[in-house]
């Protein structure tokens, strides 16, 4: 077959194909359906549908599902929760109390039951002795670790370094004091408990009061919004302006140091932030449907805000709340160590802090500990809050 | 049906003002009457004010201007407790999203009671428990639905109980807006079908918004045309679709699909521009009568022209 014969058949065939095409087309037009085509679908279907064989799942039931899920939250809870019945119960089984002074105790390091046997916290301390004095330590020396020669205006003295127990010198052989005591003999593990108790009440009485006028302010704010709104926004941003430190300052010299004053400073402006969130929440959640159908029905305001948006804000409330919290006793923490905080004798962790800094290097568990509980609490709290976010709002999970 | 009107609607303005110049006329003098016991399509487009419409009709929005009169009363503005109430009760709402109009955070039996607890329509609550009950088997649900959380529930089977939590009030009407069109082509029917039943059996009046002209074709009796918040066309429903009039409504026709993939392919869109009327200050469109309820909002010209070329068909 010849090329052009070829592009011959090919041509016929597209012509064919072309004519069949506007021949299709062409019936297409006359081919319309008529009502009669049509029938009615699921008219007299009987609607009934299958009882669930499953639990009814509650919001919060979904939440604890999802925060279980969640193993550093669970610790993190699992700490919170000893450090506060630490912080409720040590102080009181103790038999001593967070102000009785034995200076004769003095700076004891820790000693704790069973442990001391194996060579940690056993109240013992290394120190630098001439040898000449050893023999006056008596039984409190444990172990002499080497003999050396300190030289005094060209003249040798023969030093010993010793691991001395200083229960045993200072006749403290009866006592165990678990964290050690400070520099007037007063016990560091109540000292420490007490503070904890004492941080954590003015952390968590502050974060209440602030949630309920952030809660109540916020959602008049955002409920109402126009006129009231921008009013009242206008009242938190130049109640916001005034800086924090000189307020909090001029509130202690005002009313004196003490837990009440203390709680009073981190309300005053702490109240802003939680505000802020309510209202957004409020303008994110007055619009929805089901609020309007609810209005529509002729729902009170107060039934709107409570029963309505309210719940539904609930679960950012409280993880904000939960985040709140460890702010607060870093504030504080932090203005205890200012030397702000509370009156003496009674300790806040910030005040111990403070007490221990001065003698970090001869007896770092002054400082150690209350550090280390501070540092558990702002870090459990944290962990705890990102737990409940996660649950509370899966979608938010890894955003701050 | 009769000629009793349960709703009319006289002029009724609604513009949301956004800063100080710019005005939004969301509904621009729309006046229409629904008669007890006929379901009242209102179609247009997306944004077309359908929505703000039935939303101010129920006393969501405060209207600008015009008159809502229910059952002989005027609903517009302020109202006596008992005034309050005699609406909230008897005018109840159907939502377009059946996800966001539940309460996530209330089962069933509170969503579908509120109503009746707000208007404190029932004496005790047993009488309420026992008519909670009779609703949810009315809309095919289960007792042990009640309990139960919305999350729990399907698109259609949420859209159920929000009938449901409209209809334990016993309203004499029902502002449906939208009540499908967040639906699966599979569910609507059935919410559909449902809606129609209960108007039947209940004596319902219904005032349905969409923008699906099939399904309202299906389901009204009369048809209200919206464009930019206003009417421009009101006729019976065979008539709006037989024999429209105004080339917005003509446009919205040609836009149906049609169920036959050859045919289809060959459907051509009528385009419909607003600035092809040509209105200017001599010639300003208003409500005409073309047919015997079957009005359009034209100006004089138009109006003639339209009623010749009716007459030719």
């Amino acid at each position: 077959m010849s090329k052009k014969q070829k592009i011959e058949a090919a041509k016929k065939a597209f012509a064919e194909q072309e004519a069949l095409r506007l021949q299709n087309l062409e019936n297409a037009k006359t081919e319309r359906l008529s009502e009669d085509d049509c029938t009615f679908v699921q008219m007299d279907e009987k609607l009934h549908d299958q009882k669930f064989e499953h639990e009814p799942i509650s919001f919060y039931k979904d939440a604890w599902l999802r925060f279980k899920q969640n193993k550093a939250s669970i610790v993190a809870a699992a700490i919170i929760l000893v450090i506060v019945l630490m912080a409720i119960f040590a102080p009181v089984f103790s038999g001593t109390s967070y102000r009785e002074q034995h200076t004769e105790f003095g700076v004891l390091p820790p000693r704790i039951p069973y442990l001391e046997n194996l060579g940690i916290a056993d109240g013992c301390r290394t120190m630098e002795i001439q040898k000449s004095v050893l023999d006056t330590y008596g039984d409190a020396v444990v172990e002499v670790i080497r003999e050396y020669n300190q030289y005094y205006r060209g003249k040798p003295i023969p030093m010993v370094e010793a691991k001395v127990n200083q229960y045993i010198l200072k006749g403290a052989d009866d006592y165990y004091f678990f964290f050690g005591t400070d520099n007037l003999g007063r016990d560091l593990w109540v000292r420490l408990w007490r503070g904890t108790r004492i941080s954590l009440i003015i952390g968590v009485c502050s974060v209440l009061i602030n949630c309920f006028i952030g809660v109540v302010y916020g959602a008049v704010s955002g409920y109402y919004g126009g006129k009231v709104d921008m009013l009242m926004q206008r009242i938190i941003e130049i109640l916001g302006g005034v800086p924090f430190l000189v307020m909090a300052i001029l509130f202690v010299m005002f009313l004196g140091a003490g837990i009440r004053s203390f709680i009073l400073v981190l309300i005053i402006t702490g109240w802003i932030g939680m505000s802020r969130m309510i209202r957004a929440q409020f303008f994110r959640y007055k619009d929805y449907e089901y609020v309007l159908a609810s209005r529509t029905m002729g729902a009170s305001d107060r039934r709107l805000i409570f029963r309505h948006i309210l719940p539904n804000a609930i679960g950012p409330i409280i993880t904000q709340a939960t985040f709140a919290v460890p702010s607060a006793i870093f504030s504080e923490s932090f203005l205890s160590y200012l030397g702000l905080g509370i009156q003496a004798p009674e300790p806040s962790i910030g005040v111990l802090l403070a007490e221990g800094q001065g003698s970090l290097t001869t007896s770092p568990h002054l400082t150690l500990f209350p550090a280390i509980v501070v540092s558990l609490l702002m870090l459990s709290f944290n962990l705890f809050g990102n737990g409940l976010r996660d649950a509370f709002d899966p979608r938010a999970r890894g955003s701050e | 049906m009769t000629d009793d009107k349960i709703l009319e609607v006289n002029h009724l303005c609604k513009y949301f003002s956004s800063g100080k110049k710019s005005v939004m006329k969301a509904v621009d003098d729309v006046s229409f009457f629904v008669k007890r016991g006929e379901t009242f399509g209102l179609v247009g487009e997306s944004g077309c004010g359908k929505t703000t419409t039935g939303r101010t009709i129920i006393r969501l929005y405060k209207p600008t201007s015009g008159e809502v009169i229910f059952n002989g009363k005027r609903i517009d503005g302020r109202l006596s407790k008992e005034d309050s109430r005699a609406v909230t009760s008897k005018m109840q709402m159907i939502f377009q999203d059946p996800i966001a109009s539940l309460n996530p955070r209330m089962t069933v039996e509170e969503i579908i009671c509120e109503g009746a607890k707000i208007n404190k329509l029932f004496p005790d609550k047993e009488s309420m428990r026992k008519r909670m009950y009779e609703m949810l088997d009315l809309v095919g649900l289960t007792r042990e639905h009640a309990t139960r959380y919305p999350h729990e529930f399907s698109g259609g089977q949420r859209q159920r109980i929000g009938i449901a939590r409209a209809l334990i009030t016993q309203p004499d009407m029902i502002i449906a807006d939208e009540p499908i069109s967040a639906l699966d082509v599979s569910i609507q029917a059935q919410v559909l079908n449902l809606l129609n039943d209960l108007r039947k059996d209940l004596g319902l009046t219904i005032l349905f918004i969409a923008h699906d002209l099939s399904v309202v074709k299906y389901f009204s009796d009369r048809v209200a045309v919206m464009n930019r918040g206003r009417i421009v066309e009101l006729s019976s429903a065979s008539q709006v679709y037989d024999h429209p009039v105004h080339p917005y409504t003509k446009s919205l026709l040609s836009a149906i699909p049609i169920p036959n993939p050859r045919v289809e392919k060959q459907r051509k869109r009528v385009d419909y521009d607003p600035g092809m009327h040509g209105y200017d200050a001599s010639n300003q469109p208003s409500m005409y009568e073309i047919e015997p309820g079957h009005f359009v909002f034209l100006s004089e010209k138009e109006f003639a022209d339209a009623k010749k070329q009716l007459a030719a068909q």
